[in-house]
């Protein structure tokens, strides 16, 4: 049973190694419950890595993972807490809207049937179409709509909105908010894009180059960074260009958004792992 | 769960029976003519019973041997049609993140899916043999070669372990490499391997082959493909016992004491004639050495190699469950 106390992710040392190349190195974390996370990082960060761990498709090479306390992926009980949508919300293109709901229905024992439907219903899919003939926004929610009805704990959504229209994106989101709210389950979704999880998410981590660079909750991150122009005020640690992280605001200082924030603590990566390589 | 199989396996189903139908169809349509037929020869008049042996084994041989080679090939079009793309595809077109990440283990899922399409695979493998074998029986009986290795593998119950192995083969194959092309290639490569080893190299040594001493008669040159007398002696080239499986390819014919036959006493015997000179040898109380496996194995030959594939079958399935858990470690 899940509790307030038990984190819906925690990582230790994660690693993980494709051959040769590290995808992801030396990932801590612990990410409490309740939370909608987002997971930004530039193309190739680890991000889908990170996800793929978290929901057992993939296994650590190094490190240990915990998922609502449990193994990721390890039995079929784990597996009914944790819902995934892959990038591109992959779907069979043979089988139809409603061919997808008794697919969901069959295969998870806390299938919420009504909800299925009624999002269905609402998102005006035609339970006869196939869904290989779906726009990619009905896709994405189609396999959103799988995901929720299976009653998950947490529900993990890797780049949801890459494929969709800037207009299709908010709406997306918009209704994503809405249904996690009715649902109460716990949230993480990546993106490249900050932008698309600023108004969504409260809880951030910032992937670069397979290392994390910034995690916590979003109030906690936005109280301790600061806009500051001119010299660095004592006792702070400059992230990148204006952006200083310290943990009162010194005099003069400006509030800083979540997307700046983000950008600085990637920016700050990018230059690092230039200015290692050369 | 095998709701999803049966829902994604529809529309090869859907092939499998309409390919099966064409088949029966024109196999009751063949084996009656060829029920209609053996009458004939066995009410045939003596002095036209040669003709009529001769017309019934031209007109069946052909259409037989298509059959048994397309029986033969339906495995191999299983493993290669239904096995290889069962992964592959979920993997090419990324919906193995969707079905492996509904309520139940990727075990359970492909535990299912190969219980399930083994035993269509079988079943369709067995119609098919079951409709050739019945089609064929007065025409394997004329001829009396069941252990032949077109015959043995495209009658009763062998077809069945080589479709469930090919389709075990395939979707382990498919899980290894990933790619559909690259796993149908690999499928029909190593089946096609299998299927010409075991017959060359295998089948004869299941069971120990028993070695006899046969005298020569007036009938054992008909029995051969040959009866060669030269300075070496005398040589019998493929005798066969009636419904025997011969592994004997040539025999030196040899005296009651035990040494060869040698070519001088074949020249005191001859009288000229051919079958005088037959006639004569099998005066002489010669003999030769023949192996083989008895009739009576047949049945026993068809069980231990439909348990042997199935027995690879199995430790195939394993092999691919250990993968298929493994890569989500």
């Amino acid at each position: 049973m899940i509790t307030e106390s038990t984190p819906v992710l925690e990582t230790e040392r994660l690693g993980k190694r494709y051959g040769h190349t590290a995808a992801l190195t030396d990932c801590t974390l612990r990410v409490p419950a309740g939370r909608i996370v987002g997971l930004v990082g530039p193309n190739g960060a680890g991000k889908s890595t990170l996800l793929g761990l978290t929901c057992g498709v993939l296994g650590p090479t190094t490190g240990s993972i915990e998922v609502l306390g449990n193994r990721p992926g390890g039995d079929a009980a784990q597996l009914a807490r944790v819902g995934f949508v892959a990038q591109d919300a992959p779907v069979y293109r043979g089988l139809s809207v409603a061919d997808h709901l008794r697919l969901g229905a069959r295969l998870n024992p806390r299938w919420d049937r009504s909800l299925a439907e009624r999002r269905v219903g609402s998102l005006g899919l035609d339970p006869a179409q196939k869904a290989g003939r779906l726009s990619g926004g009905q896709r994405a929610q189609l396999a959103l709509t799988i995901a929720a009805a299976k009653r998950a704990e947490l529900l993990i959504l890797d780049e949801p909105v890459a494929a969709l229209d800037p207009l299709a994106r908010r709406a997306f989101l918009r209704d994503l908010l809405a249904f996690v709210a009715e649902l109460g389950v716990s949230v993480v979704l990546s993106s490249h894009l900050l932008g698309d999880l600023e108004q969504v998410c409260d809880h951030l981590i910032v992937l670069a180059g397979g290392r994390v660079q910034l995690a916590g909750d979003v109030d906690d991150l936005l109280a301790v960074h600061h806009r500051v122009s001119g010299a660095l005020p004592a006792g702070a640690e400059r992230v990148h260009e204006e952006v200083v992280r310290c943990a009162a605001a010194p005099p003069g200082a400006r509030p800083v958004d979540l997307e700046e924030l983000g950008l600085a603590y990637m920016t700050r990566a990018a230059v690092a792992s230039i200015g290692g390589a050369a | 769960m095998i709701w999803l199989t049966w829902r994604q396996f529809r529309t090869q189903a859907r092939v499998a029976a309409a390919a099966l139908a064409a088949i029966a169809v024109y196999l009751v349509y063949l084996g009656s003519r060829i029920r209609d037929d053996y009458k004939g020869v066995l009410g045939c008049r003596p002095s036209d019973c040669g003709t009529t042996r001769h017309n019934f084994d031209e007109s069946y041989t052909g259409p037989l041997m298509i059959a048994g080679l397309l029986l033969l090939a339906a495995p191999a079009l299983i493993g290669m049609f239904w096995g290889a793309p069962l992964i592959t595809r979920e993997v090419e077109e990324r919906t193995d993140r969707l079905v492996w990440n509904q309520s139940l283990t990727r075990t359970r899922w492909l535990v299912t899916k190969l219980v399930v399409l083994a035993l269509v695979s079988a079943a369709v493998t067995g119609l098919f043999s079951l409709l050739l074998t019945w089609n064929a029986t007065r025409y394997d009986q004329f001829i009396g070669n069941r252990f032949g290795a077109l015959n043995f593998a495209s009658r009763n119950v062998v077809p069945l372990g080589y479709a469930v192995f090919a389709f075990v083969l395939g979707t382990v194959i498919g899980l290894v490499v990933r790619r559909t092309l690259v796993a149908m290639a690999l499928t029909l490569a190593v089946f096609a391997v299998v299927q010409l080893l075991v017959p060359t190299l295998v089948r004869e040594h299941l069971m120990t082959p028993v070695t006899a001493t046969v005298a020569f008669d007036e009938v054992t040159p008909s029995r051969s493909d040959l009866l060669a007398v030269n300075d070496r002696g005398a040589t019998i080239i493929g005798y066969t016992m009636a419904g025997t499986w011969s592994l004997t390819d040539e025999a030196k014919v040899l005296n009651a004491d035990g040494t060869p036959y040698t070519s001088q006493q074949a020249t005191a015997c001859d009288k000229s004639s051919p079958t005088g000179g037959v006639a004569c040898m099998a005066r002489q109380n010669l003999h030769f050495s023949y192996t083989y496996q008895p009739a009576d194995r047949y049945w026993p030959f068809q069980w231990i190699e439909l348990c042997m594939y199935l027995a690879v079958t199995l430790l195939l399935a394993a092999f691919g469950l250990w993968w298929i858990r493994r890569r989500s470690g």
